[in-house]
This record gives structure tokens, sequence and C-alpha cells, in this order.
């Protein structure tokens, strides 16, 4: 997001401009897109925890108090996209502040030709591995526009009723690709921010690349992981959230919100 | 041929079924999109949405002429959306009949005005809502001059009019209402907010026609006279606050008084706390420290002695609260409590933090007070080869002690790459004590001494503290170095008198007397000067070596003064009086490797480090020299650590260092201290470090999934030589000490823990034991005596909680110390403590809650054929009043049956001693409380483990 305004929009032309010229070389039907778009994700804890229906508004103020004044500088993710397939996982396997910390796996790898996932996902402690068939995501189209990264985009919106989260999506019909971060997808374009329940967590798309091209996706040889179907998956995190609840115990901690 | 069959019955099936529609199942839906001069938009995204709420059932892109089709589209009420990068978004609805094709024709877009497209461009993070062909905006970031009002942000905004008398125009039409938060904002005059509120703390405006909630919804044109504006305040610009005060006055001339009040918003946090009670109970909590203290809770967890650690984030918990009283942090004082006696606590606080964006500041204040006043009777036996000495003792005390502290700290990030941190620390004290009684010893049975003393000391000092640390990061990646510099300074008056008469019994005759009565002024200074320099450089993405510099200068100097009251007139005291002026210098030089990737952490390295001891003692009368010490030691230490997370549950660390402490220079000092005429103490010139290696294993499991925890610790360290004490009592029983070095001397600890649900949520098991083994020599009487100590500990605790209105923890704790004299092996003894404890909680009828605690506990000796048991029983009733919880009134009965005696029982060396303490026992109370933010009724407590 730059200050700069008019070239910006001039960019924006320019950009409405390039596509065009591609649909003219390439042909209509040659909507084949490749790139790398890097995301950042930051999750609000208080807000996170603001919301646990056990949690005393002493509490609240509290931790934000105690914990507010933290800077977030989020997690690095990155979409790596082509041939109507796209992953998505960490940036890259960083040594942060000279200490080697173990992060919850995530890498998730959608086929919109085949309409298949496979996922690597560490929940609740354990590293699962998802393959099922790709479902539709039911998307609600909202009046509203921004810009991200230089990419003007319309915003939809879709629940999740097992985390009991309102995902809201921003995508670009700039990147025909209809993917995005976090699994997020089915849109017409791809999603440059997800933001859950009104900032919880949010992943914006901090560096788009579309010009170099991409010679393999980043797919591991091997995904290590306890296999389990979508639908049994959602059912244990719909019980270790209950069961997190009724425990007074923040589930989130140890679920990917 | 029986394919074909089922394509037949398919077939005339179909066609059987088709008549019963009404209509065809499907329409398809055609258009073509132009932009207003007619060329055609190719490319452009169209959208086919269910009409109700949106949802999106297909999405098309137009060919090159513009022209886009949705087939098989099932039948309903849609909108169509057809989008294009600046231009307005255009919604039809498209209501599908008994049609089977639906021709738009031409849709024609328009282009956002190029102004407009500049707000939400330059507003970035704030998104533009599209409503027919108008465009609410949300700007945030237009930059205005601090002190702005809204009206001065409003006059930015693009489409927005300020009229000379303040009204608002957006988009031509008047805006009638101004909302902030979404709620109206004084009354009708939408000036009254716009004029008010300043323009820092608005984050979003928002311009729109009053509308239905289907319109909202789908985005439909409705036209409307006028306009509402809402202000959306900044998320960290609203302020919270919270407080709460308790008072209760009890039976037997108890009360307590506390209270805490605290305030909040993005750049300043507030807070003051005090306490005033004499109930020994200090009542404040971790929740309470951390109100008071705010964001400066938690310490960034890089200390300033740099040494062999990782730089990972790890929080600390405060720090300091060592050494002598001065030396204790507000976070120590804050927790002190568990008095025995009859203790009075007065503590009041006030914290002001500044914390915004680069910058930090943090002022606390802290005053304390607490008064006690103990009687303690001891008994103590001590075994020696050929002897056994008894000593029973009655002593009072009053004390009384004052303390006020100032803890100002300043950081700033200077720019991405420098931080700067000073920190300004001040403490005064003023403490009197009144030590009063009587000791009488005995050997074999026999009297041989009997004591009457008493002290009175006066104790007043101060204590300046600051420290500098600059931090560096470098633009290399990993690359980063620390400096820091301190200086403490303190300064302590001791003024004492000491009285006492000690009359000595030879076969149970009175065979001599010693009259002490003496003046004692000592003044002591201390100074700390300290010196620290950290460099890491990364090699390659997954080593780093670390170098640190560690530099100290502690210097302490002082004069005793002793005087003898001799007929009213002050001697001073030649042999006992002296001036003092001793320095240790301590360098250290130390390098590590350390490998860290993916949860594993290893390092290697070692230290040089280098103790320089001088000592100077002489007489306060003469000046002449007393002895001197003049000592030089330097040590290798190795330094070998692992830190591995084998995944996200499971955690294993292991480490081996070698530790060397150096000796005080004041048992370094050849001189004899016979202050006390029965326990002599004498320096040993000869003393060298304590040295020792120390190992220790540790991995921590977690299972999530099943609520269920494991956590194994082992430590294990061996002395090559320990500072030990050699003691000899001569017939009058009167002890001389000295310190020296001793080889071998071991300890060793287990500690493990395992928790794990039985029942999830409803019971919950926690199993706790330890294991200690203890070994130490010493020299008594010249001879070696080898003691060993072994003690257990398992415990259990049972967390039984059914219910957010009845709970039950239950806790059955056992210890067994197994005690070894080498020497005198008669003397070996068992000790044995078993403690159980119930609490109960409960809500009662009518609002009522109840809560009981009875906890007991059994101390066995099998060597004395002693047993004492403690059953202390606290209950409390209580309810809540206002709405919201916010007032409590409580009932409380502690020790109900009246047992507290302060009893402490301890063994060490060829020592056993009981002691018991008059202390405040049976007493009931009642008590008030309000909190501002309410009191949660739920009786469950929340642990982390």
């Amino acid at each position: 997001m730059t200050t700069i305004v008019i070239t910006e929009v001039q960019e924006i032309k320019m950009k409405r401009l390039t596509i065009f010229l591609l649909l003219l070389s390439y042909g209509l039907s040659a909507q084949i897109e490749e790139g790398t778009i890097t995301y950042n994700r930051k999750t609000d804890w208080i807000s996170i925890m603001s919301k646990l229906p056990y949690i005393s508004q002493e509490e609240v103020d509290r931790s934000t108090l105690t914990w507010g004044k933290e800077e977030n500088k989020g997690t690095d993710l990155t979409l790596t996209f082509k041939d109507n397939k796209s992953v998505y996982t960490y940036s890259e396997e960083q040594t942060a502040n000279e200490w080697g910390w173990r992060r919850n796996e995530i890498l998730l790898i959608r086929d919109y030709a085949k309409k298949t996932i496979k996922d690597l996902r560490g929940e609740m402690g354990v590293t699962f591995l998802v393959e099922d068939e790709l479902k539709r995501t039911k998307w609600k189209i909202l009046n509203e526009i921004k810009e991200i990264e230089g990419y003007l985009c319309m915003k939809a919106e879709t629940t999740d009723p097992i985390k009991g989260q309102t995902i809201h999506a921003w995508f670009t019909d700039g990147i025909t690709f209809s993917g995005g971060p976090e699994g997020f997808g089915g849109l017409p374009g791809m999603i440059l921010e997800i933001d859950i329940n009104e900032g919880d967590a949010v992943i914006t798309a901090t560096k788009v690349n579309l010009e170099a091209p991409v010679e393999k996706l980043p797919i591991p040889k091997k995904m290590k992981g306890k296999k389990i179907s979508r639908t049994e998956l959602d059912n244990r995190i719909e019980k270790y959230i209950a069961e997190s609840i009724e425990g007074n115990k923040n589930p989130f901690w140890r679920l990917r919100f | 041929m029986l394919a074909f069959r089922y394509i037949l019955v398919l077939c005339l099936g179909f066609f059987l079924i088709q008549p019963t529609y009404a209509q065809t199942p499907t329409y398809q839906i055609d258009g073509v999109v132009e932009d207003t001069l007619g060329n055609s938009l190719i490319f452009a995204t169209v959208l086919l949405l269910e009409k109700s709420d949106s949802t999106m059932v297909d999405f098309t892109r137009t060919e090159m002429d513009g022209s886009f089709r949705f087939k098989d589209v099932p039948r309903g009420n849609h909108i169509v959306k057809a989008t294009y990068i600046g231009y307005l978004p255009l919604t039809i609805p498209v209501n599908a009949g008994q049609e089977k094709k639906i021709n738009l024709g031409t849709v024609k877009m328009s282009e956002i005005a190029s102004e407009l497209m500049e707000v939400v461009i330059k507003a970035a993070k704030a998104p533009m809502k599209m409503r027919g062909d108008t465009i609410e905006y949300d700007a945030s970031t237009f930059k205005v001059p601090e002190g702005s009002t809204v009206e001065d942000l409003l006059r930015r905004l693009p489409g927005i009019d300020i009229e000379s008398d303040g009204s608002i125009n957006a988009d031509g039409k008047d805006v009638d209402e101004v909302t902030v938060d979404g709620k109206s904002f004084f009354g009708s005059d939408p000036k009254a907010a716009t004029k008010n509120l300043p323009a820092e703390g608005i984050s979003k405006v928002q311009v729109f026609d009053s509308k239905s909630e289907e319109e909202e919804i789908t985005g439909s044109v409705g036209e409307a006279e006028t306009k509402t504006m809402n202000l959306e305040l900044k998320e960290d610009f609203k302020r919270g606050g919270f407080g709460k005060v308790v008072a209760g006055i009890g039976d037997v001339n108890r009360k307590e008084l506390k209270g805490n009040y605290n305030k909040f918003n993005d750049k300043i946090q507030f807070s003051l706390v005090g306490v005033g009670n004499n109930t020994g109970r200090n009542g404040l909590s971790w929740d309470d420290y951390q109100d008071f203290m705010g964001s400066q809770s938690w310490n960034f967890g890089q200390g300033t002695d740099y040494g062999f650690g990782g730089r990972g984030r790890f929080y600390t918990f405060g720090g300091g609260g060592s050494g002598n009283s001065i030396e204790q942090s507000i976070q120590s004082l804050f927790f002190n409590s568990g008095q025995r006696g009859f203790p009075e606590n007065y503590n009041s606080g006030i914290n002001f933090n500044y914390d915004h964006k680069k910058t930090k500041v943090s002022s606390v204040y802290y005053f304390n007070q607490s008064n006690l006043s103990a009687s303690t009777t001891t008994d103590e036996d001590k075994f020696f080869q050929s002897f056994t000495q008894n000593e029973t003792s009655a002593d009072s005390r009053d004390d009384k002690s004052q303390g006020h502290r100032v803890e100002l700290s300043f950081e700033k990030e200077l720019d991405s790459l420098h931080t700067i941190k000073v920190d300004l620390n001040g403490a005064f004290i003023n403490e009197n004590n009144i030590d009063a009684g009587t000791i009488n010893l005995s050997r074999d049975a026999n009297l041989t001494s009997t004591t009457d003393y008493q002290n009175r000391t006066n104790t007043s000092g101060y204590l300046l503290n600051g420290i500098a640390v600059f931090r560096k990061k470098f633009k290399k990646k990993g690359r980063n170095a620390g400096l820091n510099a301190s200086y403490l300074t303190t300064e302590l008056e001791d003024d004492w008198t000491q009285q006492s008469n000690i009359d000595f019994f030879e076969n149970q005759m009175l065979a001599d007397s010693l009259n002490t009565d003496q003046i004692n002024n000592d003044l002591a200074t201390k100074a700390v000067f300290k010196a620290n320099a950290l460099y890491v450089e990364p090699i390659g993405k997954k080593f780093f070596w670390q170098t640190f510099l560690n530099h100290r200068n502690t210097s302490e100097d002082g004069e005793r003064v002793i005087s003898d009251v001799v007929d009213n007139n002050e001697q001073v005291n030649d042999f006992l009086s002296r001036i003092y002026d001793n320095s240790i210098i301590y360098n250290r030089v130390g390098s590590l490797l350390r490998y860290s990737h993916k949860g594993l952490n290893i390092s290697m390295g070692a230290a040089y480090q280098n103790f320089d001891l001088l000592g100077d003692f002489s007489s306060f009368v003469t000046g002449e020299s007393l002895g001197t010490v003049d000592k030089n030691f330097s040590q290798y230490i190795p330094n070998v650590s692992l830190r591995y997370s084998i995944n996200r549950n499971t955690n294993l660390s292991a480490s081996y260092t070698r530790d060397a402490n150096e000796p005080s220079i004041d048992d370094l000092q050849p001189i004899v201290d016979n202050l006390n005429p029965l326990f002599v103490r004498e320096g040993n010139p000869e003393l060298t470090p304590e040295v020792s290696d120390s190992y220790r294993l540790g991995l921590r499991k977690n299972f999530p999934l099943h609520d269920t925890r494991i956590n194994i610790n082992l430590t294990y360290q061996l002395y090559d030589t320990q500072f030990s004490t050699e003691e000899s009592v001569n017939e009058q029983l009167v002890t001389t000490y000295k310190p020296i070095n001793i080889e071998g001397g071991s300890s060793a600890s287990l500690w493990s823990n395992l928790s794990f649900p039985i029942k999830k949520n409803k019971l919950k098991v926690r199993a706790n034991y330890s294991l200690r083994v203890n070994d130490r020599n010493a020299l008594i009487n010249g001879e070696l005596n080898a003691t060993q100590v072994i003690s257990h500990s398992p415990s259990v605790k049972l967390d039984i909680t059914p219910s957010d209105d009845f709970t039950i923890y239950l806790e059955g704790s056992y210890g067994l110390s197994d005690t070894e004299f080498d020497l005198r092996p008669s003397q070996n003894q068992k000790t044995e403590n078993i403690g159980a404890s119930i609490e109960i909680n409960s809500k009662l009828f009518a609002g009522f809650y109840f809560n009981t605690n009875f906890s007991y506990e059994k101390y066995t000796n099998n060597r004395f054929n002693l047993t004492t048991t403690i059953p202390i029983w606290d209950s409390s009733i209580y309810k809540f009043f206002l709405e919201g919880n916010k007032l409590e009134v409580r009932l409380s009965l502690y020790d109900a049956l009246n047992q507290n005696q302060g009893f402490n029982q301890s063994a060490f060396g060829i020592s056993v001693r009981q002691s018991t303490t008059e202390t405040l026992a049976r007493y009931a109370m009642v008590s008030v409380a309000y909190n501002i933010r309410g009191i949660k009724s739920s009786v469950k407590k929340r642990g982390w483990w």
C-alpha cells in the first residue's frame, strides 16, 4: 500500500492495459496465471480471548493492559500457484531471534482442476493429513471495494460454523486464479486478504509476484501426518472447542484460528 | 441389450417427469457489458448472485465483444453484478418467470471519478462501499495536524463540503445525523460531534443514506433525501479501567483494607494500589501485580549480565530481589507475606506508564511499612561426638520497618536497528528492631550457661542504581550486539545497643558471669559497577557465534565502631572496632557456537573467568592494619546445552556447566570475631573458590487432545570443593566457626509431575513426585562428618468440578526426610510430613455462596518421638449485590479450631531444632468488596495445568 497517489491510479490503469494485452496475445481461453503471493498473518489474541464466554471484562482489560502494547510482527506465508494448483505454507523456515522454534505444520494444497485438497495441518497437538474433495465455499458478495498491493479488491463473506467465525475475503479479478490463502478460494479472482471476525486474525498480501515464472510447486515428496477426512477433523475440532470452553481454557492456543 | 433398455427407461422417465414441471428447471441469462461511450468491456467479471442474500451462484468473464452468458441457472430471483477495474460495479436484478432465456441487453458501466479513485487508493486501509451509483467511503488515514477536530478532517474528504455555519453536505445532500460507533451523539445536532471530537480518535468516516436491511445486503438502490454520517472510533483509542476495594473488620481487633484502581488508554497506563491489614495476609495477588504494573509487568527476557543463554524471546518476571533488604525490588515486596506472629502491613504504590510507538516510560513509587511482634520459643539439640548440647530460648521481638522505593525506566527505539534503555532506581529504608529474651545452654542435660539479652537496632540507608543499555541490530539478519553499564551504590547505617548477661555454671553452680553493654555504630557503603558486552554473528542461516564480556567491580568499605558502656561512659572497644575496605573485581570472557533450527538448539562454549579479591582491615582506634587479603583466582568454565522441541508437544533439554564461586572477603580475613562471646567466628585466608559440575535433564510432554501433561526434571551437582565449616565446641560450650574448603559433597534432585483428567472438565488428577539427595561434609571438633539427607515428597491433587456452581479441591501430600550422620549414626532420624486439605466451593440458595477450606498437617520425627498435628479450618459465606455482581459481602471465620501455633521443625547437620511462635489464630471477619467491573461468580479456579 503506497502513499503515492497519482502514480498508483496510473499503475492500475497500466495493469488493466497489461491484462488486456495479455488477453490479446493468449486468447481468452489462455487464462493461465502463475506466481507467488506472500501474505502476513497477524493474530489478535486479546480480541480472540475477549470473545470466550467464560472471560470477564476485567480479565480482558487486564490482558489489554499487560499485553496490548506488544508489537505483533505476524507470520509470513506464501501462496504459490500454477496450472490450476496452489500450495500455501510458511514463507521460509527461518531462525527467528537466533532461536529455533517448532511451529504448527501448515501446508495446504489445492487442485482446482481435479477438485481435490491435500492438507498437512497441526491442530490440537497432532499433525493431520487431510486428503479430500474440494468443497465449494458459499460466498456472499458484498458491496465494498478497497486496494491491496495495487489491486482493487471486492469483498465477500462466508462463515465457519465450527469455529464460530465470520470470514471476510478481499478478492481481485485482476488475478484470475480462483485461489487464496488459508485454503480459501472459489471466488472470481485471487483473494488478497482474509479477515476473520473483524480483526481476530488478518491475513494480508504483502508481495504479489506474477512476473517470475514458477518452476515447480513447492510440494514436499513426503507428507507425513495422521490421515483423516475433513468431516472427521471438523468433528474433532468442534468437540475440542466445546470441551475447552467448558473447562475454561482457550481452545485457540492449539488450533489454527 | 440390457443397457439399451435402461437408457430407454430413463428416456421415457425423463419425458414422463418433464410435464410435471410448471416451467423448465433452469434458464439462461445473456448480456453485453459496455462503458458509457459504447465500447465493449472485455474480460469484465460478471457475477450471478442470489437476490435474497447475495450468495454467489456463478461467475464468468465477458468475451471479446463484451458479451457474457450464464447457462443452466436454477430458477429464482437473482442479481447480475458486473465489475471492471476503474468502473462502478453495476447490479441488475433478474427475476425469472417462465422464460427459458433472459437477455439483459447492453449493460452500461460508468467510470469511477478519478478523484474518488484517489480516495480509495489514498485511504488504502479504508474500503469504499458501493450502492448503486453512489459511493460510501470509509476514510481513515487523512493526515490532519494534531489537535484538529473532526470538522477539520471532513474538509479534506472529497465529496464532503462544510458550510460556513458548520453544517455538513455530502454528495450534495445534507447530513442530518452524526453517529459515533453507530450510536447517536448529542441528540439531533450533527455539528456537536464534528466540532468537538478530536480527529485523531477517528478511524473511519462513513456517509450513507438511511436504508433497510435488505438494501444493505443486496446493494439495490433506494433514494434518500438526507444522509447519515457515522464516525468510528479507533480501537486503541478506546479507554479501559477497573478497580476494586475491599474492607473488612473482625474480632480480636483484626482489620483489613485493600484497594486498587487503574485506568489506561492507548498511550497511558495509570494505577494505584493500597493495602493495610493486621491479618498477616498480604492479600495482593498476581493479578493485582499485573493491574499495577501494566505493560511493565513482564521484562523482555534479555538480562543485562550476558552469558551462555540464547537470546530467544523469553519473558522473565520482574528482577532483582536478592541481597539485603534495601536491594529488594518493588516486585518482591509486593508478594511478601506469610509472616508468623502478629504482623501489621501497609503498602501503597502509584504507577504511571507511557507507552507509545517507539517510546516507553515507566515510573513507580512504592511505600511499605511492616510491623511485626512475635514471641518464639526454641528448643535445639546439637549432637557432638562425646556430648549433646541443648539450647532453649524464649525470644520476643518487635520490628518496624519502612521503605520508600522509586523505579524509573525509559526506553526508546531510535530506529529499527537501535534501542536504548535507561533505568533509575532509588530506595530509602528505616528499620527498628527490639529483640529480647533468654537462652539456656546445657551439656548432657547439665546447665552450662544462661544468657539474658536485649538488643535494639536502628538501620537506615539508601540505594541508588542506574542502568544504561544499548542494543544494536545490524542490517545483516541475525547479527546483533548489546552493551550495558550499571552503577549501584548503597549506604547503610546501623546503630544498635546490645545488653546481655551471661551466667556460666559448673556442676550447677554459678561459676562466672559476663556482662556486656555495648553500643555499636556501623556504616557500610557498597558500590558495584558492571559493564557487559555481547556480540552475535550468524554463520549461515542456522549457526550463531556468540561472544560475551562481563566486568564487575564491587567495593565495600565501612567502619564498625563498638563501644563498651562502663558506668554510663562509652569507651571504644579497640579489639572489635575496625575499618575495612574490600574490593572484588570479576572479569569473564566467553564464546559459544549455537545451532538453531526447527526447534533444535544446541550450543557449546567456554568462558574464562578471573576473580581478584583485595581486602584491608585496620584498627579503628590506631589505624594499624589488622590484616590484608590479596587473592586471584582463575577458572575455565565449559558449557554445553541442548534444547529440542521434538514436536509441538514434546520438549527435551539437557545441559552441563561448571560453576565457580569466589569466597567472600569476610571469610578470607584472618580476624577473630567474638562479638557474641558464645559464638566465635574466625576468618580463613586459605579459602579457595567453590567449584562444582552441574548437569540438568528435562523432558516435557503434552497431549492437548487428552488434556494430559508430563514433566520430568533431573539435576545433579557434584562438588570438587565445597564451602563448609569447621566447628569446635569447648567445655563452656563456646562454639568457634571457621569457613573451610572441603572435598566432595553433592546434591541430586528429581522433580516430576503428571496431570490428566479422569473425566474431562469434571475430575482432574495432578500428581507430583520429587526426590532430593544431599551429601555434605563438615568438620566438627576436628572430625569429618558426612551428612546425607534423602527426602521424598509425593503429592496428589484432585480437582472435582461438576459445575460452575459446585467444586471440590482435594490435596494430599507426604514428605519423608531421612537424615544420616556419618559421625554418629545413633542420631540418624526420619521426619515425616503428612498434609491433607479439602476445599469446597458451592452456590447455595438465594444467591449465597459458600467456601470452606480444611487443611490438616502432621509432623513426625522418629528419633524424638515427636508428633505435631495442625488442623486449620477456614470458612466463609458470601453474597453478591448490585447489577453485574459489583458488590460482595462476606462473612469469614479463620482458623475455626484455633490451632495455628506457628510451629516449625528442622534438622540440619548435627542439630535438630523446633520452634513455636505465638501466631494469630481464630478470628472472624466481615468484609465488603466493591469491584467496578463486577465479580465473577463462578466457583471454578482457573489454572494453567
